[in-house]
């Protein structure tokens, strides 16, 4: 599992790949965390290689949501697959985020 | 002839003559008690009938209710959703357009959506709406900012802004894609100014709501129709009135005008209940309940042709043999007369008397059910009573019956002996039957059963009764006491079971009854058994006892022979001494092992312990992997099963405080079996709270999620706390 933070000019995306467990979720925060007060610029989450997500991650994904509806900000999930389309879906996720 | 053989002549011909009064006597009072009991048994069955569509057609309201909500909510939702980023995207006009187009491609039930702005809102585009659609598959973007469709003087735009809250629309006929019946779901959107700036909508197509009101079949020609604000007909199984016709404009078309106009205004008032309407000359009940949010309500006509069919069956049953009974009687009664006009002495009028009693014994133990064992074909259970009568005839009595894989029992004792008590066993008995056949909550036969026999009750004569419900498959057993002594349970131990004493039947009319329940595992039994075992008394004047009793009953025997054994114990004791009460019992092994029942499989057992470390988890996701090879599950079953078990297992090494936690999984090619066992702190997860996953994010608690998650993947979850121990089993099927 890595979790990687890009910043540019007003918008900062975070890069998950592969997966995003209890274990991982635990070290994921501490890197999520710093974000939440930036959660007033656009924040895309890059799904494109996380194969996997429970609810701890899912947990993670609320937070952000969260603060930015807090701070005026945007998250946009993007490239998530089937699997993680399911879980969103029993989670009703799909309507929280802007999905690309 | 000498005078001593006229006056014998005589004597017989009196005697003839009143034979033939008692007779006629006898007949005209049995036609009586035989129609009054058929009058009984028809008034509660039919209640119970009209009780039981009752509870039908609410259920069935509150299901197909609860059915539409989820969906208006989830379009709700959807758009609610979208609220904020519509704020946000108002100062670049161009980007407004991407909004419908999420909307309709994130939520599969939308059928098309719009942003649409008040007019001049933006100097340069006086009217502006940009609306995406999805017709057979295809995605279509256009404008709805064309001079012939006005969209400003739309309902759908109107409302919104007046009322300043969401809205649906009276519902409409698209004749966009085909003729298609829709809803709108419209929200106005403000800008930073908290100015009106647009109208942000969502279109439902309801070509659904007619498949769910085509479920209601609840009885044979039921059916269901749901009507807008305005009282328009939305579903009707007529589907020419569908849109055409309001439900006044129905009215006025048929006889009975008076009570379908009112069915009208209590379901435009929104109000929920019944009314009796006549159609085509035929009664039907209606059942009505309003829809939040939409403004329609929606309703159940059963007619009721329908729902007394049965009753009706068993209404020229009865009638038939009471009519047998009648000849029974009269051929009995014919042949007494005969015989007796042999009979002279006094003691040949007393055997003609045991005569009677024993015909009236014979007629009694046939009520009762005496082949055992009494359901061969059936496994799982083994079950045997016994009525040892004191006198020639009972008051005791007990039953049973399956219906529905439920085994319905009971036992009773009514007070006092003989004839009498023997009458009033044979009332209970009959009660007991009619009012199982609708019912299986123990609680409301009891008191349903204790109403009409106050009613009857002139002789002030009571029964003290147990009523018993097991669930077969589950083990799951309701019973209600009344008045009668405690039962035996048979566990790994034998214990009483507890009962709330209540009142016998026919003491009070209005006795609220308690309901009580147990959970029989297999290889449990229950013993019912009336005081006359107890009580029974030896020639010093001692009693049986309960500590007697339960030694006898000792060890697991077959049903029959524990019966056997106490009417030994109970003979040995009490010796020369009469038999001073009747001897009731009932003995029920319950065999619900699961493993026998079914047949041999290709089956294969793994567990795991871990401690609590939520490192440990890679060994969980191991387990899974090698589980899902030796069933060839498919990767995406795989992934969901390997999300379920993580979040129940990092639930307990999370939170339980539980040094180690224990995963059993047994498979089989149908179904995997988890069990997750650990020694923390009671928690049932199967008692915690759904998460609504229809709500907005801040209104979203962060925790939760993990419990739903396994909850909607598995196939079953249940819970039990056993010897300290949370033992929690999660089954998924996999055919």
């Amino acid at each position: 599992m890595k979790t990687k933070v890009t910043k540019e000019e007003g918008q900062i995306t975070v890069a998950f790949s592969g997966r995003l467990d209890t274990p991982a979720a635990q070290e994921a925060n501490p890197i999520i965390n710093p974000l939440l007060e930036e959660a007033d610029k656009t924040i895309i989450l890059d799904c494109k290689d996380l194969t996997y997500i429970s609810s701890s991650g899912l947990r993670i994904f609320l937070t952000l949501r969260k603060a930015a509806e807090d701070k005026g900000g945007k998250i946009i999930v993007q490239s998530i697959n089937d699997d993680i389309r399911s879980v969103f879906m029993m989670t009703g996720f799909l309507n929280l985020f802007e999905i690309r | 002839m000498n005078v001593t053989e006229r006056t014998k002549k005589l004597a017989e011909k009196a005697m003839k003559r009143r034979t033939r009064w008692t007779g006629l006597l006898l007949i005209i009072v049995s036609v009586a008690i035989l129609e009054a009991i058929s009058l009984v048994q028809a008034y509660y069955a039919q209640e119970g009938i009209r009780q039981e569509a009752k509870t039908k057609a609410e259920s069935q309201l509150d299901a197909s209710r609860s059915g539409i909500l989820n969906i208006v909510n989830q379009v709700e939702s959807a758009v609610r959703n979208s609220v904020w980023v519509a704020q946000w995207s108002l100062q670049v006009p161009d980007s407004l357009a991407n909004i419908p187009k999420l909307i309709v491609n994130n939520n599969p039930l939308v059928a098309g959506s719009t942003i649409a702005m008040v007019p001049n809102y933006y100097k340069d585009r006086p009217l502006y709406s940009p609306y995406t659609a999805i017709t057979n598959g295809e995605i279509i973007e256009t404008s709805l900012a064309t001079p012939e469709y006005d969209y400003p003087s739309q309902e759908w735009f109107v409302k919104p802004i007046e009322l300043d809250r969401g809205y649906w629309s009276e519902p409409y006929v698209d004749t966009g894609g085909g003729e298609i019946l829709m809803t709108t779901y419209s929200v106005p959107i403000k800008d930073s100014q908290g100015k009106t700036a647009a109208v942000l909508t969502a279109d439902l197509d309801l070509e659904w709501l007619t498949a769910l009101a085509h479920e209601t079949k609840i009885y044979p020609g039921a059916f269901s129709t749901v009507v807008s604000r305005t009282g328009r007909l939305l579903v009707s199984p007529d589907n020419s009135l569908i849109m055409n016709t309001t439900i006044d404009e129905y009215a006025a078309t048929v006889k009975d005008t008076a009570h379908f106009n009112a069915l009208n205004r209590a379901m435009l008032n929104r109000e929920t209940g019944s009314i009796q309407v006549s159609h085509n000359g035929e009664k039907n009940m209606v059942y009505y309940a309003p829809i939040d949010k939409t403004g329609w309500a929606m309703n159940i006509i059963i007619p009721e042709k329908e729902m007394f069919a049965d009753l009706r069956k068993l209404d020229n049953l009865i009638r038939i043999l009471q009519v047998l009974g009648l000849l029974l009687i009269i051929m009995i009664f014919r042949a007494i007369a005969k015989s007796q006009l042999r009979f002279k002495s006094l003691s040949e009028k007393k055997e003609l008397m045991e005569g009677e009693l024993k015909i009236a014994s014979d007629i009694q133990m046939s009520m009762i059910p005496k082949t055992f064992p009494p359901f061969p074909e059936r496994k799982d259970i083994d079950l045997s009573a016994a009525l040892v009568p004191a006198k020639e005839v009972s008051g005791d009595l007990y039953d049973f019956f399956i219906r529905d894989e439920k085994l319905f029992f009971c036992i009773g004792d009514v007070s006092g002996k003989g004839v009498p008590a023997s009458l009033l066993m044979a009332v209970t008995r009959s009660l007991f039957r009619t009012i199982g056949a609708h019912n299986d909550n123990p609680k409301d036969m009891v008191t349903s059963m204790n109403k009409s026999m106050s009613d009857m009750n002139e002789s002030n004569m009571f029964v003290t009764f147990i009523c018993c419900v097991l669930n077969l498959k589950t083990g799951k057993m309701q019973y209600c006491n009344a008045g009668h002594n405690a039962p035996l349970i048979f566990t790994d131990k034998i214990s009483e079971l507890p009962v709330n004493p209540n009142l016998p039947l026919g003491v009070i009319r209005n006795m609220e009854f308690t309901l009580q329940e147990v959970t029989l595992h297999h290889d449990d039994a229950i013993f019912l058994y009336t005081d006359g075992i107890t009580e029974a008394e030896n020639p010093a004047h001692e009693l049986f006892g309960i500590q007697r009793l339960k030694e006898t009953l000792s060890g697991r025997k077959p049903a029959q022979a524990h019966l056997d054994n106490v009417k030994k114990a109970v003979a040995d004791f009490v010796k020369e001494a009469p038999q001073s009460d009747d001897l009731t019992m009932l003995f029920f092994h319950y065999l619900n092992n699961t493993e026998d029942n079914k047949p041999a499989q290709s089956k294969s057992m793994h567990s795991i312990t871990l401690t609590n470390d939520i490192s440990q988890l890679s060994r969980l996701e191991g387990l899974i992997s090698k589980i899902a090879e030796e069933h060839h599950i498919p990767h995406p079953v795989e992934s969901s099963i390997n999300l379920a078990m993580e979040e129940a297992v990092t639930n307990v090494i999370m939170y339980s405080g539980s040094e180690k936690v224990n995963i059993q999984a047994e498979s089989t090619p149908d179904e995997i079996i988890f069990t997750i066992t650990d020694c923390g702190k009671p928690f049932d997860p199967t008692q915690a709270p759904d998460v609504d996953t229809s709500k907005v994010a801040v209104d979203r608690p962060i925790g939760g999620l993990g419990i739903h998650l396994y909850r909607k993947i598995m196939d079953s979850v249940t819970y039990k706390r056993q010897d300290n121990k949370n033992i929690l089993t999660l089954t998924k099927k996999i055919q």
